[in-house]
């Protein structure tokens, strides 16, 4: 081996970019990423304009009156309460969904191993064409669930179409879609947990429900917090779902923000509105990702003390 | 592991069944309908006696749809080598660009890592109707409406900062006495990376990967906006069963089922990383 | 072209045998659908080659076009060929599904770019494209005789469908006044009136009904005497596509419009009046008692589906969505009949609001006069004649085409009382919203508002008192 020879010159060349090397090795990440703010920052010179593409001779910068207007604008408020609610909806019950087929299969075999990897299909499902599917699956008279909802008693049910269940439904096709996307993710932190404590907390004899609330759920919640972080940022935008099952309605149900913003921008043209109202949307996603990340770093940094 | 009462594995039984009844039966009824055309599938009341027919596989595959009208080109098939040629790509480039980066990120603290990481992940934040429409303006006069070239950068967007953030957490798991001890055999930055770190963090990488893929296979709005027919994904290709003659059901989940296939192949491919290797309990000893 | 594919045609155009056999015959001689409707069409576009015009000019040319996918389309790439051997020119062409076509209109044509020449919309979107600057006014060509063949006819384009895709650009400004720009041409349209299920009409003995009360009626007999199905299929989704097929169709009966326009040229809402209110509840009750129960999510293709697979008895729709139902692939392939619709017994025809799928040139083209050469002919009697006879292309938008006997008879034959439907309804047909560039905002809310009150969340009264308020709070905001 050469080992000895074309290390000492490697050496001192590294002594030379020690400082540098991290950024060498971040910076083209960054750098592909940084052109997005291009287009990010004209987005919010036009957040700050009335411009609607159908009236360009009223176009004109108006020094936020956009986001004044939220203020008193009672569709907005609805806006955010329900992308809030489906956000708080989705994300709960998925993750506590995920976790518990995450502990169902954590045991290493084939059935499981099997399992887990055929549970990702409805997530490789595109969710516009699911939702397609969900919709025919839900229509009375073609559809089976409605089928099967009549044969348990539940006649003239629904779903999106009734007001009283059309959150409840597309919060089933978000479930059902995006779950096994935190179900691999706990999945894989459950079986990367290191061995020890659990082997003595078996020879101790320590019952198996403080088990799992001192030791196991600490010591995943690195794992959680990255798959809620992924899940919030993608759940409070979401749109594919919603849209291709009610187009935001009946009535004002369901006009989440991405809804409200894809058809002030694509059917009114109000680009004005559309981009203060996704800005207002940024904001969110950007605050509540600040606390994840804040608190993940804490956890992270706890865990490397422990270790 | 621990014995397991009898009671605790019929539960365990029960609630496997009910999970997979869950998340497995909508599957099960596209593949039925991917078999049917619209005359057995929209049937009142649903019944899954019919006679199956391979009308809508052969339809996409052969390009040719025979309607009452004539026959139909359609580009099925060229739209899922869309998909492939740019998930595969994005991610190919996602993990050269953030492998690395998650590594500087977990392993080499140095003076603003944790605002760049956080940049980066804030990347995924903008939605992304916000930029769209300034994204077709500049891609319009930098020549890059309508290349790969083009999308494969945008869908960075995309994949870079779930690898970032999924692989750094991975390489934050391996201890740092490995790699030390070999830094301290005389071996330098690069080799101790590509020798220790990358195989270590392996699985965490392919789990990375393959939701990468996943979500850039699934993404349909940045390639119809910026780009033309011809380089449209699955996701836009399906949509266009959706007919003046009603909705083709069957070709859609035919569609579905066609496009699963690869991503579950590789996913199957990749298990023993996924779900047999990501045990670093060894390592960490 | 062989001997044997020479027979054929010839076959076909002595009407020897039919359009069917035809295609079958030439697939086996390995030609495809394509070039077996350009053979059939060849003759007509020998003529066309001959009527002195300069079809020549702008040989070697190649323009591009972006497509929604549609029969008409299918029908313009049909008889593409004959085009390009009459021009010399070539033709690319992009095709995107209808549920994002619009999406990729808009982001094509916000961002300036001049990828196309023209494109295929409908009449609503060019209030937008319009003024926008995004497309031209077609007037500009169709006036200039060195520009515009001999044989293009534009007066025999059908006077409604013509002067809606016309508009001057003001707020509230009367469709095809005298300032008006031709923002697009159409290619072909669709009339609202009413498609019923034949087979279920005459087991139960139900009678067509003639106007709204009647209709009502008739669609809660069909319902109790269906087993699982309903009554009437309208659209119900949270889109301006709502309100505007049978609903307007039949509001518009009534003597109501959307919007009034003021002296001073100020638009104010106007579907709170006392009759709009009439005309609301029945619409509502008729939904909540013999409707889908899933209306509320129903687009056309939900209310098509259903009427070609025997869920509804009726729908007040497009009449083309009737015409495709009642093609092959559905259970009820040709049970399906259709019938002009006047909601108010006291009105005098009906006035159907019409869709209009046209061609507009892109302002951004860099080849505006070829681009002329493509839409022309694709607009012209030529091409619309072959669409109607060989393909899907109806309605088609000219009166000689209408006045074709084997046109007539080809509907005649296989669709009950479409012929008939269209002469009665014809000459009321148009656009019967006000021309404006918040329509998409207020049509949405306005379907929205019918929403709730169809799940009851709100009077009729007080939803539609509610509506006007904020209609005329956000027209006054966006200075209308």
């Amino acid at each position: 081996m050469s080992d000895a020879t074309t290390s000492a010159p490697r050496a001192r060349r590294f002594k030379v970019s020690r400082q540098l090397l991290p950024y060498l090795l971040s910076l083209p990440a960054l750098l592909t990423c940084i052109g997005i703010l291009i287009p990010f920052l004209t987005a919010v010179w036009y957040s700050l304009q009335r411009y609607r593409l159908s009236q360009p001779w009223n176009r004109g910068f108006n020094w936020g009156q956009n986001y004044l207007n939220f203020m008193t604008d009672s569709a907005f408020w609805n806006t955010l309460k329900v992308s809030m609610t489906y956000a708080f909806a989705t994300v709960a019950l998925e993750l506590l969904l995920g976790l518990g087929i995450a502990l169902l299969l954590q045991k290493r075999n084939r059935f499981n191993n099997f399992v887990s990897i055929m549970l990702l299909m409805p997530l490789m499902t595109a969710p516009a064409l699911a939702s397609l599917m969900w919709k025919l699956m839900t229509n009375p008279g073609f559809g089976i669930l409605s089928y099967f909802a009549t044969l348990l008693g539940f006649e003239d049910f629904r779903w999106a179409s009734d007001p009283k269940t059309a959150m409840m439904t597309v919060v089933i096709v978000d479930i059902w879609v995006y779950t096994p996307f935190i179900m691999i993710l706990l999945l894989a932190g459950l079986r990367s947990l290191p061995k020890q404590p659990f082997e003595a907390a078996a020879l101790d004899g320590v019952p198996r429900p403080f088990v799992f609330w001192r030791i196991t759920l600490p010591m995943l919640t690195p794992f959680l917090l990255t798959a809620t972080l992924f899940r919030v940022i993608e759940s409070i935008q979401q749109f594919d779902i919603i849209y291709a099952m009610t187009q935001g309605g009946p009535g004002d149900k369901l006009t989440v923000f991405q809804v409200e913003a894809y058809l002030n921008f694509f059917q009114s043209t109000n680009v004005g509105r559309s981009a203060a109202l996704l800005m207002i949307l940024w904001a969110i996603t950007y605050t509540l990702s600040n606390i994840f990340i804040k608190n993940w770093l804490r956890l992270r940094e706890k865990q490397r003390g422990n270790a | 592991m621990e014995t397991v009462n009898p009671i605790e594995r019929v539960l365990r039984g029960v609630a496997i069944t009910l999970v997979i009844l869950f998340f497995m039966f909508p599957i099960l009824w596209i593949v039925l309908m991917s078999f049917q055309t619209n005359e057995t599938i929209l049937r009142m009341p649903p019944s899954v006696v019919f006679t199956p027919t391979i009308e809508n596989y052969q339809a996409l595959i052969t390009g040719k749809l025979e309607t009452s009208a004539g026959i139909l080109e359609i580009a099925f098939m060229k739209n899922l080598f869309n998909s492939f040629f740019l998930s595969t790509a994005s991610v190919a480039i996602g993990l050269v660009l953030g492998v690395p980066a998650a590594y500087a990120f977990a392993r080499l603290k140095f003076k603003g890592s944790e605002d760049i990481a956080f940049t980066l992940l804030s990347f995924r934040f903008a939605p992304p109707l916000l930029v769209l429409l300034p994204l077709t303006i500049y891609f319009q006069q930098l020549g890059l409406a309508n290349t790969y070239g083009g999308l494969i950068w945008v869908y960075q967007l995309i994949v870079l900062p779930l690898i970032l953030w999924i692989v750094r957490g991975y390489f934050e798991d391996i201890p740092a006495d490995v790699e030390y001890a070999y830094r301290i055999a005389g071996h330098s930055w690069g080799a101790t990376f590509r020798k220790i770190a990358l195989p270590l963090a392996g699985p965490g990488i392919a789990a990375a990967a393959l939701l990468a893929f996943i979500f850039a296979w699934n993404n349909f709005v940045f390639a119809l906006v910026l780009a033309s027919a011809d380089k449209q994904p699955v996701t836009v290709g399906a949509l266009a069963f959706v007919t003046a003659s009603g909705i083709q059901y069957g070709q859609i989940a035919a569609g579905i089922v066609l496009s699963i296939a690869p991503t579950f192949a590789l996913a199957l491919y990749a298990q023993r990383y996924l779900v047999e290797g990501l045990s670093l309990g060894a390592v960490k000893g | 072209m062989s001997k044997k594919e020479k027979q054929l045609a010839e076959a076909f155009v002595a009407g020897k045998i039919g359009r069917r056999e035809l295609i079958k015959g030439m697939s086996a001689l390995g030609v495809t659908a394509a070039t077996a409707g350009v053979l059939v069409n060849a003759a007509a576009t020998q003529a066309l080659a001959q009527n002195g015009f300069d079809w020549k000019k702008h040989d070697g040319t190649s323009i591009k076009l972006l497509l929604n996918k549609h029969p008409y389309t299918d029908a313009m790439i049909a008889n593409l060929e004959n085009f390009k051997v009459l021009t010399g020119m070539d033709v690319q062409y992009d095709v995107f599904p209808e549920d994002v076509y619009f999406d990729k209109v808009t982001a094509a044509l916000s961002s300036g770019s001049s990828e196309y020449d023209a494109f295929m919309t409908g009449a609503y979107m060019t209030w937008t494209y319009g003024p926008a600057g995004w497309c031209d006014d077609l007037n500009e060509y169709i006036s200039d005789a060195s520009k515009t063949n001999p044989d293009y006819n534009w007066e025999d384009v059908l006077e409604g469908v013509r002067k809606s895709c016309a508009w001057n650009g003001r707020p509230g400004g009367a469709l095809g006044s005298d300032d008006a720009k031709q923002w697009c041409i159409p290619l072909a349209y669709e009339q609202n009136n009413l498609t019923y299920n034949k087979r279920i009409f005459d087991a139960n003995g139900l009678a067509v009904p003639t106007n709204l009360d009647e209709l009502l009626g008739t669609a809660a007999a069909a319902k109790s005497a269906m087993n699982g199905g309903y009554g009437i299929g309208v659209r119900g989704s949270r889109s301006w596509a709502t309100i505007h097929p049978g609903f307007l169709s039949g509001y518009t009966n009534f003597g109501q419009v959307d919007l009034n326009v003021g002296a001073d040229g100020k638009l104010t809402a106007a579907m709170n009046t006392d009759v709009s209110k009439q005309f609301h509840s029945k619409w509502v009750q008729m939904i909540q008692e013999s409707g889908a129960p899933d209306w509320s999510t129903h687009t056309w293709y939900q209310v098509g589906t259903d009427v070609g697979a025997g869920k509804s008895a009726m729908m007040f729709d497009a009449d083309i969505l009737g015409y495709f139902m009642n093609g092959a692939g559905n259970a009820e392939a040709g049970n399906l009949a259709f019938s002009a619709f006047k909601a108010n017994p006291d009105a005098a025809a009906p006035t159907p609001n019409i869709w209009i799928w046209s061609m507009s040139m892109s302002s951004f083209s860099k080849q505006k006069d070829a681009a002329w050469y493509f839409l022309q002919w694709a607009t012209g009697p030529e091409h619309d004649l072959f669409g109607a006879r060989e393909m899907d292309l109806v309605n088609p938008a000219r009166s000689s085409v209408w006045a074709d006997e084997m046109f007539r008879n080809k509907l005649s034959n296989s669709y009950s009382g479409y012929v008939e439907m269209h002469d009665v309804s014809a000459p009321g047909a148009s656009i019967k919203f006000t021309a404006q560039p918040l329509f998409f905002d207020l049509t949405t809310e306005w379907a929205a508002t019918l929403q709730k009150m169809v799940a009851k969340e709100v009077p009729v009264d007080e939803g539609l008192d509610m509506l006007a308020e904020s209609v005329n709070r956000q027209l006054n905001e966006a200075g209308l």
